[in-house]
């Protein structure tokens, strides 16, 4: 009988240890950074020359805005302008007719469901497409998208000035998402290795 | 898998009182017997790109019919699956876009075959076998990013050449052990994301496990 039960216990435990699962898209969600980015594959990059980014990050929640200006923001916004830099393009101010312009948007304490396109547009403080003196954004692909905002994550759009005197219309070339980038969790190290992630996979991306 | 632990319960209490009384003089020839193998599974050639751990989350039931001498044709059936965590890895899609991010890959597949082995000392204490199983699987191979689960479900056909020995745990036992390794080839394929495409999957199986044997 021993030796019954044991063979018992065995079979079930065998049997039990093979259906393990992995995690659930709630615990995945929970993980650590997610650098997703996504491009116009039909806009040859070459044709932009120049392009402006703000010395500050948005942040928004669900009730407020504000800027980040600390060294943490200095180190996204200098990240990126080294990262366009590197890749020919030069930086220019606003009133010299930038081809591209940088938005950088951090999703401050809110863990939310929405979709991506269409949530943060207008909201107070943010740059509205009027700013450039255009009717609305677009984008000429289906964008990077995330249904779950976390705490700290960042998005990075990258708007197409080029387009204005013909129709009005800010066309979204690069957008960016990177999850749980900005909760304070991360060095300034690691928060410049995602952005230099975001353009190293982006590889449709350079003026040559 | 309630079933599974149920019926095994029943087999194992109802055959226990079959127990041989005869005299050790010699062993005996089964007529059938039936396995019940834990599995560990080692991916080789595209597969193992895809998943390189090796997985002992496997099991497998089978049964064999003694033809003539020391032939048997026979069936198994099974459950398995490989699984690996990778951190950080980038995957890039046609459209332009790319996701950096840790990922989960696993595949889970349900073998079924049909057996034709060859038995040399059938009667024996020690009963090695050479084997070859033809049928096939279902998989299923998901990519987990966050809360991404992408996937491809495939049948296939397969082929398993397998060696191994049935133990048995004295001469006149009703009850054995299984010791088996096998190589499995099939035409399954992984087509998951750019660059992901296998051309087959193959993986060597290491078999342990219990056999009920009949007279």
């Amino acid at each position: 009988m021993k030796a019954k039960l044991i063979l018992l216990i065995f079979c079930a435990g065998l049997l039990f240890s093979s259906c393990s699962k992995y995690p659930p898209s709630s615990v995945r969600l929970t993980e650590d950074m997610v650098i997703y980015t996504k491009y116009d594959t039909a806009t040859p990059f070459s044709k932009f020359k120049t392009f402006y980014i703000s010395d500050t990050i948005k942040w928004i929640d669900s009730k407020d805005s504000g800027y980040y200006t600390d060294s943490r923001a200095q180190s996204v916004l200098n990240q990126i302008t080294q990262n366009m830099t590197k890749r020919g393009y030069q930086k220019v101010g606003l009133n010299d007719s930038p081809n591209l312009a940088f938005m950088v948007v951090v999703v401050k304490n809110v863990n939310t469901t929405v979709y991506y396109p269409g949530w943060y547009w207008g909201y107070p403080g943010y740059y509205p497409p009027w700013y450039w003196g255009g009717s609305g954004y677009y984008y000429p692909y289906y964008p990077a998208y995330i249904t779950s905002y976390a705490t700290g994550t960042m998005m990075i759009d990258m708007a197409d000035l080029t387009t204005l005197n013909v129709d009005q219309k800010i066309w979204i070339r690069w957008n960016v998402y990177i999850r749980a980038l900005m909760t304070g969790d991360h060095t300034i190290s690691q928060i410049q290795q995602c952005i230099d992630q975001a353009f190293t996979q982006t590889k449709g991306f350079s003026i040559n | 898998m309630k079933k599974i632990i149920g019926l095994f319960t029943v087999i194992i209490l109802l055959t226990g009182s079959l127990q041989a009384q005869e005299k050790a003089t010699i062993g005996f020839k089964p007529s059938s017997y039936y396995t019940f193998s834990w599995n560990t599974t080692f991916t080789l050639g595209d597969f193992n790109k895809w998943v390189t751990n090796a997985s002992p989350a496997g099991f497998d039931f089978g049964g064999r019919y003694l033809l003539d001498r020391g032939l048997t044709v026979g069936f198994n059936i099974g459950w398995q699956r490989v699984s690996q965590k990778y951190g950080y890895q980038t995957y890039y899609d046609l459209d332009g876009s790319a996701i950096t991010a840790d990922n989960y890959r696993f595949t889970w597949m349900v073998p079924f075959q049909g057996v034709i082995a060859y038995h040399f000392l059938p009667d024996k204490l020690v009963s090695p076998y050479l084997g070859l199983g033809i049928g096939g699987d279902y998989m299923e191979h998901h990519l987990l990013v966050q809360e991404i689960d992408a996937y491809n479900t495939r049948w296939d056909f397969s082929l398993t050449p397998e060696v191994g020995a049935l133990i048995k745990f004295g001469n006149f036992s009703n009850w054995g052990a299984l010791v088996a390794f096998n190589y499995k080839w099939t035409t399954n394929k992984i087509e998951l994301y750019k660059g992901s495409k296998s051309k087959d999957l193959s993986m060597l199986n290491l078999k342990v496990g219990i056999c009920l044997i009949i007279r």
